[in-house]
C-alpha cells in the first residue's frame, strides 16, 4: 500500500505547530519567572546585607533591618509544620490504610479536597475566631501556627494519601503474608517506601505556608516589634506580613521601599532554600529507597 | 545440576544399563552356541523381556523430557540421539534372541566344521565386540572409536557373503544335519544385521558428540580424518 | 505422601463474580504442584485461598474447605490467621524486597513474630540465603540495601525472606514471569531443591515452567478446574480436549 504524500506532510507540518506552541508556552513561563526573579534580584539585593538581616527596624522601618521578621517567619513555619505533619501524616494514613471503602472514607476525602480551596483569609478568620478569641491563645505564634498549619493540612493529607497509594500493594501483601500486622505493616515497610513522597508533601506545604500573609494577619503578626518574641503566647513579625506592610500601610511607603524589594528578596531565598534543604532530604531518603 | 541435567543423567544412565545388557545377551548367545548350553540359550531368550521393557522406559523418558523440557542443542541430540540409539539396541536384543532361539531350535550340537567354514563364530565375535565398542565410544564421546564401524562392518558383510557357499557344502557333506546347517545360516543372516544396526549408532554418536550428520553419505566423509 | 493441602467443593465469589467453581484438588507434601491457565481463570484466586490473602479484597464470600494437615483453615480464629499465614509462606509475581538492608529483609518474619535473640536471627538469615542459594553472592554485603540486587537476586531473597520462619508450604506466583531467562532458570532449579523440604505450589504463565518444576499441574479455565494430574501426563497425554488445546497453543 503507498500513502499518499501529502498526507504525510500535512501531518508532520501540523506535529511541528502543535510542538512549536507547547515549548513556546512553556518558555514563556520559565521566562515570566526569571523576570519576576530577575526584578526583585536586581531591586533587592543592593539592600540586602548583613546588618538588614540582623538588625531590628528603626525609624518607622525605612531603615534598619528585618531581623525579627525572619525569626516570625521560621517560627511560624517550624510551628505550623509540627502540627499539620504529624497530624497531616496520620490523617493520611487513617484514609488510605484503614478506612474502609464507603462513603465516609468518601466524604472525608471530598472535605479535604474542599478545605484545600478555601481562600486563606477564610482560614485567618477561622483561626482568630478559634484560637484567639474561644481558646483564648490570644494573637499569637500558637494561634498563627495553628491557623497555618490547618492550611497546610489539606496538602499533607492529600500527599501523604497519594503517597501510600502509590505504595505497591504487594509490599503489604508481602508483609501480612509474614504474619505481620497492619500497624507493624505500616510503621516497617509502607511508611519508609512511602517517605521520599511524603516528604514532597512537606515541602510544598513549607512552600505555601512561608508566603501565607491572610491567615496570620488576625492571629498573630505585629506591625512592628521592639524585641523579639519570648514564649509561643507572644505575637511576632513575619516577612510576608512585614511586606505587605511597609509596602500598602506604612507612614513613608516610598521611604521604605528599598526596605519592601529587601524583604521580598529574603524571602525568596529562604523558600528557595526550604525547597532546596527538602529536595536533597527527598533524594537522600528515595536513594535508600530506590525501586528499581 | 539443575533439573534438566539430572533429568538426562538418567537417561543417559538407562542407555548405557541397556546397552550392557544387550551386549551381555550378545556374549550369552555366542556362548551358548559354542558350548551348545541350551540353558544359556534359554536365559537370553528369557532375558530378552528386560531389554524391551529398557526400551519403552526410554521411549517414554525422552518423550516426558520433549514434552517437559523443550531440550535444545547438544541436550537436544542426547535426547534424540538416545531415542534412535534405544530403538536399535531394542532390534540387535532382538537378533540376540532370535539366535539364541535357533539354538534351542537344534536337534543336535553344531558340528565344528561348519561352525569353523562359515566362520560364524567369528562373526558373532565381531558383532559383539562391534555393539560393546559403540557402548564404549558413547560413554567415552570417541567418535573415532565410533567411526571404526563403517569399516569392520565389512567384515560381517563379507562372512554373510560367503555363507551360503559355506552352508551348501555343509549340506553336502552332512547330510545328515541339513537342520542344523540351515539353522547356522539363518544365523549368519541375523547376525550380518548387528552390523547394521552398530553403524546406525555411530552415526547416531557422531551426530551427538559432533553434530554431524554423517547418515547417507559418502565412505570418505563418514569414516572422517582417520 | 500425604496430602498437605485439600480443597472440598469450594466456590469464591468477588461480589457477584463467581470467582471458583466447585474445586476439588489435594495436593501432596513434599511435592510441586503447577497451576496454569489463561489470565482470569483463577488460578491466582485459588493460591491465595491457603494463606487467606484473599480475605484482603472486599466483598470475598468463600463456601466450601479448605484443609491445611486435616484442619479447616477457614473454620479458625481470626486471631489465628497470622499463625497461619507464618506456616504457609508466599512469594509474588514481581521481587518486591522491603526497603531494608538484605539481612533485615530474611530476619523481617522473625522480627514480626518477636523473636529477639541476635544470634538465633543470625543463624537463621544465613540458613535460609543458603537454601535459597544467595548466601555465597550476598555474604559480604548483608547490610547492603536489598535494591542493590539483581532482580533475580531480589526475588531469590524473597524467597529466603518467606522461608525464614520456616513455613510448610510455600506458595508461588508466578515467581518468575519478571525475570530474564537465567534467572529464571535460577528460581526454576531452587524451586526443585526446595521440594524436598516444602510443598510448593507455583501459579504460572508459563507452560514450560509447570513441566520443568512440577510434579502435578491443575488446569484451570473460567473458575474451573478442568484437569488435574501428573505434569507428565497433562504434558504427554492430558485427558480433557481443552487441557490439549490450551497446552499446544490451540487455545481459543
Amino acid at each position: 500500500m503507498t500513502f499518499p504524500e501529502s498526507n504525510l506532510r500535512r501531518k508532520k507540518l501540523g506535529q511541528a505547530l502543535m510542538f512549536g506552541l507547547a515549548r513556546a508556552i512553556s518558555y514563556g513561563i520559565v521566562a515570566i519567572l526569571l523576570l519576576i526573579l530577575f526584578f526583585i534580584v536586581k531591586q533587592g539585593i543592593g539592600v540586602v546585607n548583613w546588618r538588614f538581616l540582623t538588625a531590628m527596624p528603626e525609624n518607622g522601618m525605612t531603615q534598619g533591618g528585618i531581623f525579627p521578621a525572619i525569626v516570625g517567619t521560621l517560627y511560624l513555619v517550624a510551628g505550623s509544620m509540627l502540627f499539620a505533619f504529624p497530624v497531616g501524616v496520620m490523617a493520611g494514613i487513617y484514609v488510605n490504610e484503614y478506612a474502609k471503602e464507603g462513603p465516609v472514607k468518601r466524604f472525608v476525602k471530598m472535605m479535604t479536597n474542599n478545605l484545600a480551596g478555601v481562600p486563606s483569609i477564610i482560614f485567618g478568620l477561622f483561626g482568630m475566631a478559634l484560637f484567639v478569641n474561644e481558646l483564648n491563645f490570644g494573637a499569637s505564634i500558637l494561634a498563627g501556627s495553628l491557623t497555618l498549619g490547618l492550611l497546610a493540612l489539606p496538602i499533607v493529607i492529600r500527599t501523604t494519601e497519594e503517597a501510600l497509594k502509590s505504595v505497591d500493594d504487594t509490599f503489604r501483601q508481602a508483609s501480612y503474608a509474614l504474619g505481620g500486622s497492619k500497624l507493624y505493616t505500616v510503621r516497617k515497610v509502607v511508611l519508609p517506601i512511602a517517605l521520599p513522597n511524603i516528604l514532597t508533601g512537606l515541602i510544598l506545604a513549607v512552600g505555601r505556608v512561608s508566603g501565607e500573609t491572610a491567615p496570620i494577619l488576625f492571629t498573630v503578626a505585629a506591625y512592628f516589634l521592639p524585641k523579639l518574641p519570648g514564649s509561643v503566647f507572644d505575637q511576632c513579625m513575619a516577612l510576608p506580613y512585614h511586606l505587605y506592610v511597609i509596602s500598602t500601610s506604612g507612614t513613608q511607603i516610598e521611604a521604605s521601599r528599598p526596605m519592601a524589594y529587601g524583604t521580598a528578596f529574603v524571602l525568596v531565598v529562604i523558600v528557595l532554600i526550604v525547597n532546596i534543604l527538602a529536595t536533597l532530604l527527598r533524594n537522600y531518603f528515595g536513594k535508600k529507597v530506590k525501586m528499581n | 545440576m539443575t533439573h534438566l541435567q539430572s533429568e538426562l543423567k538418567s537417561l543417559k544412565g538407562d542407555i548405557l544399563e541397556m546397552w550392557q545388557l544387550v551386549v551381555n545377551q550378545l556374549n550369552k548367545g555366542k556362548e551358548a552356541l559354542t558350548n551348545f548350553d541350551r540353558d544359556l540359550a534359554e536365559e537370553v531368550v528369557e532375558n530378552e523381556k528386560r531389554v524391551n521393557s529398557f526400551e519403552l522406559k526410554i521411549d517414554r523418558d525422552c518423550e516426558n523430557i520433549f514434552a517437559l523440557f523443550q531440550p535444545v542443542a547438544t541436550d537436544l541430540r542426547l535426547v534424540l540421539a538416545s531415542l534412535k540409539i534405544c530403538n536399535n539396541l531394542e532390534r540387535i536384543g532382538d537378533i540376540a534372541c532370535s539366535v539364541a532361539e535357533f539354538v534351542l531350535d537344534a536337534d543336535t550340537d553344531f558340528n565344528k566344521s561348519i561352525l569353523e567354514s562359515t566362520k560364524i563364530l567369528e562373526m558373532y565375535g565381531v558383532a559383539n565386540e562391534m555393539v560393546a565398542d559403540t557402548l564404549e565410544a558413547f560413554d567415552q564421546e570417541d567418535t573415532r572409536l565410533a567411526r571404526t564401524m563403517f569399516k569392520r562392518d565389512k567384515i560381517l558383510d563379507q562372512i554373510d557373503q560367503n555363507a551360503l557357499d559355506r552352508v551348501e557344502e555343509s549340506i553336502k557333506n552332512h547330510p545328515n544335519q541339513v537342520r542344523n546347517s540351515l539353522l547356522v545360516m539363518s544365523m549368519i543372516r541375523k547376525l550380518e544385521r548387528v552390523g547394521d544396526q552398530s553403524k546406525n549408532i555411530a552415526e547416531e554418536i557422531i551426530f551427538y558428540f559432533e553434530a554431524k550428520v554423517v547418515k547417507h553419505k559418502k565412505k570418505k566423509q563418514k569414516e572422517g580424518d582417520e | 505422601m500425604g496430602n498437605k493441602l485439600e480443597t472440598i467443593d469450594v466456590n469464591l465469589y468477588y461480589g457477584d463474580f463467581h470467582a471458583l467453581k466447585g474445586i476439588s484438588m489435594f495436593i501432596s507434601e513434599n511435592s510441586v504442584t503447577a497451576l496454569i491457565g489463561p489470565s482470569g481463570c483463577g488460578k491466582s484466586t485459588y493460591l491465595r485461598l491457603f494463606n487467606r490473602m484473599n480475605d484482603l479484597i472486599p466483598n470475598t464470600r468463600i463456601e466450601g474447605q479448605v484443609l491445611l494437615d486435616g484442619e479447616d483453615i477457614y473454620q479458625i480464629k481470626p486471631s489465628k490467621i497470622d499463625h497461619l499465614r507464618r506456616n504457609v509462606g508466599m512469594v509474588f509475581q514481581k521481587p518486591n524486597p522491603f526497603p531494608k538492608s538484605i539481612f533485615e529483609n530474611v530476619a523481617y518474619g522473625l522480627r514480626v513474630n518477636g523473636i529477639t535473640d541476635k544470634s538465633f536471627i543470625g543463624a537463621q538469615v544465613e540458613k535460609t540465603l543458603r537454601q535459597a542459594v544467595l548466601w555465597e553472592e550476598v555474604k559480604d554485603k548483608l547490610k547492603k540495601s536489598a535494591f542493590e540486587l539483581s532482580g533475580g537476586q531480589q526475588q531469590r531473597l524473597c524467597i529466603a525472606r518467606a522461608l525464614a520462619i520456616e513455613p510448610s508450604v510455600i506458595l508461588m506466583d508466578e515467581p518468575a514471569s519478571s525475570l530474564d531467562p537465567i534467572s529464571t532458570g535460577k528460581i526454576e532449579d531452587l524451586i526443585f531443591e526446595l521440594k524436598n523440604l516444602y510443598t510448593i505450589i507455583v501459579v504460572t504463565h508459563n507452560m514450560q515452567q509447570a513441566g520443568r518444576v512440577s510434579d502435578y499441574t491443575g488446569f484451570f479455565y473460567l473458575g474451573n478446574l478442568i484437569e488435574f494430574d501428573k505434569t507428565k501426563k497433562i504434558f504427554t497425554n492430558p485427558s480433557k480436549p481443552e487441557t490439549e488445546n490450551y497446552i499446544t497453543g490451540r487455545f481459543g
